[in-house]
């Protein structure tokens, strides 16, 4: 026994040591091949992975994707200068794509039509990015715990009566970082910091990473309100149809400064070895088989207008945006995050 | 090689010292105060549980034996195969409103019974502690073992009763082991990303890995990171002074070992549900629901050909960095043996910074050295290799440095003066001899970086998701299904690994 025992033992180590000589010299070899297309993506996987898929099918080109938060991911272009391997940024945010143009990390896309088939204020100036879906910033309401009067305002999430009844995205989110923003630029710092203080205090331990839980939440009763992105609605309503939840547009009328709406959004990057193949990316995303996947499996508004949103949506057209340009949300973010973070929002 | 392992950490601190001082300002009125009070009630809240379970199930195990008893001792230690980041998500899933432990409470407490949720601070206190209460148990076990029983004896001849000599007698006199524990315990806890990043619970950690990827510039980063570093080196030199401190001794007469006592079916029934319950919270609910998880991930087909490929991301990467950390041991488990000058002393020490920070420091660290020196290494593997060295080694570093005292010098002076040159002498006399311990050390880098997550998920190469990233990202959008296999993958790769380093430590 003890004989059988010490020879397994002594294999057992000859194969780990010959492992651990092998594996190392074999690493060198490895990657992911010349002809792949890299997008850096700062959305959520499963929200862009059909469009992508669908545009591997179609052209061939096969696509590595990275993903990690918007911000990071400019961080990583920054550090990484001309040797990035990243050929396409694909953001949730349209100031981080600003900040991207500003920073010179992207060029202008030349993909023809491209004037043609995105709104002018969907699109950087120079076209270094080009929004892509578009998602609104509402309040997501328990219709058996509170009716849609009670909120006319953003603004009036903050009063003492919502005391432990809200949950809020965290300060970390994007979402939230851009509805400051907007919030900032056209009401002040006072009332903005007064805001966050009263959202702090109401929401208390319910501050979540992700729309999807802030949804959840709410369809749960755990709280009778939340702030979130509008087309984790209706993805939630797709799946549970009975779920005691719905939308709710703020700031409407002559007086309201508008819901936010904010673009995800894509642009090339300016170091990018594959121009050709970023380019068709970037074409077949405009497009109305790519803006399709955008309107039918997430729910949000494709910014090509040739191509209708999904019908339990409020058209885009129908109701007041806030007026604050998206190429101005980049050199709004700064100050914005010193807002949140003075008055110690998690 | 030692000073290259100590840079990152002074490249953050540099940059941290001359951050402009309304940052600090700034971070000093916000963030900290409430960073200290989260960390240090969540490593106390930890701690006590840890110390409630630990002193509990050893008690048992070393005093009682009844049927299974044998069995229960190994069992207990299978918690420590499972990443925090594991646990976490599986409580997340568990404990959610209208979840399987709320249904099971309601069916108690009534329907209108609220469990907390997983997202408060007693969630991160149940799951930290359910990952790191062996620490206790393993070394409160080992001093109960060892006990004098004559001490108890005489408690109880002069009158004292059972409990009183629990309390005033037996448990003083193991104080070094808990303490022991609990200091692994809470560095454990106050270093750990994966729990309290799904758990959304902020510690100071945590914070450091949002202000990287939250913000454009690093420099916030690493002002916190410069503070836990700094309590993290007040701790660690604490914990020297009060090793010293207390020491106990047997002076004279005889030692007798506890010998366990058979008990009757009552009490058998009691322990057993009692170890049921712990080893369930800590390791069996947890490890069936990743199976079944995976059986249903595996027949909906979600198991494709690029789970494969972040199995192989992650064994290759580790089995990489793990002989890269014993070639690199080599040198410096030399020099802290046989060498003992002062160059020496010091970059032995420099290796050991390692254990001070926790994985997104090691991996901030590194990021700015890099791009501050060699901006052409990043977005490559080796950054992530390096911040894994800078991490890792010090682990790997203890193994060799204990395997190579306990070889007699004697030995390499007799091959020298036979004429054998040192690197003859290295590979024919002193490698063979020392080949396990250096083999366990590897494997335990191995293990080690499958499990780790906050430098991969920072440094990784485009198309290098290892498995811990997978799961991380599956985890945090609620996808507990796809998450589970590589969890499940993880954790049946550990389990052997802890049983091995577990036999080496009773024998």
């Amino acid at each position: 026994m003890k004989i059988l025992q010490s020879t397994i033992h002594d294999s057992l180590s000859h194969i780990v040591l010959l492992f651990a000589v092998v594996v190392p010299l074999s690493l060198p070899t490895w990657s992911y091949g010349d002809d792949t297309l890299v997008v850096y993506s700062g959305r959520a996987e499963r929200l862009i992975q059909p469009a992508i898929e669908a545009f591997q099918a179609e052209s061939g080109i096969h696509v590595q994707m990275l993903t990690a938060d918007s911000t990071a991911l400019i961080n990583r272009l920054r550090m990484e200068g001309e040797r990035t391997p990243a050929d396409v940024l694909i953001t949730n945010d349209a100031g981080t794509l600003e900040r991207a143009r500003e920073l010179q990390l992207l060029q202008p896309a030349t993909v023809s039509d491209l004037e043609k088939t995105i709104p002018s204020r969907f699109r950087a100036p120079d076209n270094s990015w080009i929004g892509l879906s578009g998602r609104v910033w509402v309040v997501v309401y328990n219709t058996t715990m509170t009716r849609p009067g009670a909120i006319s305002s953003i603004l009036d999430l903050a009063g003492p009566q919502w005391k432990g009844k809200i949950a809020i995205p965290s300060a970390g989110s994007v979402y939230l970082q851009t509805g400051v923003s907007v919030i900032r630029a056209l009401q002040g710092d006072e009332i903005t910091t007064r805001f966050l203080r009263g959202l702090k205090e109401n929401a208390g331990a319910f501050v979540y990473g992700k729309n999807r839980q802030i949804v959840a939440a709410v369809a749960r009763g755990e709280v009778a309100a939340g702030l979130v992105n509008h087309y984790y609605i209706n993805r939630h309503l797709a799946k549970h149809p009975d779920a005691p939840i719905a939308p709710l547009l703020t700031d409407q009328g002559d007086q309201g400064m508008g819901v936010v709406l904010n673009a995800a959004g894509a642009g090339i990057t300016a170091h990018t070895k594959h121009l050709a193949q970023a380019q068709a990316l970037i074409r077949f995303l405009i497009s109305p088989k790519g803006q399709q996947t955008f309107a039918d499996v997430n729910k949000e508004y494709p910014l090509n207008p040739h191509v209708t949103a999904a019908p339990e949506l409020l058209p885009l057209q129908s109701f007041q945006v806030a007026s604050v340009p998206l190429s101005r949300l980049a050199q709004l973010r700064d100050p914005t995050m010193t807002v949140i973070e003075d008055v110690g929002l998690r | 090689m030692a000073v290259a392992l100590m840079l990152p950490l002074l490249y953050v601190t540099f940059s941290a010292l001359t951050a402009d001082p309304a940052i600090w300002r700034r971070l000093w009125t916000t963030r900290v105060p409430e960073l200290f009070f989260n960390t240090i009630s969540l490593s106390l809240g930890v701690a006590v549980i840890n110390l409630t379970l630990g002193i509990s199930l050893a008690w048992i195990l070393t005093r009682y034996a009844f049927l299974g008893s044998k069995v229960w001792d190994w069992l207990l230690i299978l918690p420590l195969s499972i990443p925090s980041y594991v646990l976490a998500y599986t409580y997340t899933y568990l404990l959610k409103r209208g979840g399987a432990l709320e249904h099971a409470w309601q069916t108690i407490a009534g329907p209108e019974a609220g469990l907390f949720s997983p997202f408060s601070f007693t969630g991160a206190v149940l799951v930290l502690a359910l990952n790191t209460f062996p620490f206790v148990y393993l070394l409160a076990r080992s001093a109960f073992k060892n006990f004098n029983v004559s001490f108890e004896e005489v408690a109880r001849t002069t009158g004292a009763n059972r409990v009183t000599t629990f309390f005033r007698v037996s448990l003083p006199l193991i104080r070094p082991s808990l303490i022991a524990g609990l200091f692994l315990a809470i560095l454990y806890v106050a270093s750990d990303f994966g729990a309290v990043s799904l758990l959304r619970f902020q510690t100071f950690t945590y914070a450091v890995y949002q202000q990287m990827t939250g913000r454009f510039d690093n420099t916030a980063a690493a002002c916190l990171s410069l503070v836990l570093v700094a309590c993290a080196f007040v701790f660690l030199f604490g914990e020297r002074w009060f090793r010293q401190r207390s020491r106990f001794y047997q002076t004279t007469g005889r030692y007798r070992k506890p010998v366990p006592q058979p008990c009757g079916s009552l009490s058998t029934l009691l322990f057993t549900g009692y170890l049921l319950l712990v080893f369930g919270a800590a390791f069996g609910l947890p490890v069936l629901l990743l199976i079944q998880w995976t059986a249903r991930a595996a027949s909906a087909g979600d198991i494709t050909h690029q789970f494969f490929g972040y199995v192989w991301n992650s064994v290759s990467l580790s089995g990489l960095t793990a002989t890269a950390a014993v070639i690199c041991g080599i040198p410096l488990a030399y020099l802290a043996c046989r060498r003992r000058t002062w160059v020496g002393t010091f970059c032995v020490q420099g290796a050991y910074t390692g254990y001070v920070l926790p994985g997104p420091v090691a991996a901030l660290a590194v990021l700015v050295l890099v791009s501050q020196t060699v901006p052409q290494l990043y977005g490559t593997i080796l950054v992530l290799l390096m911040a894994y060295l800078v991490h890792f080694l010090p682990a790997a570093l203890q193994g060799m440095e204990s395997t190579l005292q306990q070889l007699t010098p004697n030995l390499e002076e007799a091959a020298r003066s036979l004429g054998a040159r040192s690197l003859r002498t290295f590979f024919q006399v002193t490698l063979p001899l020392v080949r396990g311990g250096f083999l366990s050390a590897w494997i335990l880098v191995f293990v080690q970086c499958m499990k780790e997550l906050p430098a991969s998920l920072l440094l990784r190469p485009v198309g290098f998701d290892t498995l811990a990233v997978r799961i991380w990202l599956e985890a945090s959008e609620e996808l507990y299904q796809l998450a589970a296999p590589p969890a499940l993958l993880i954790v049946v790769i550990t389990i052997p690994v802890v049983l091995l380093l577990m036999r080496k430590d009773q024998t």
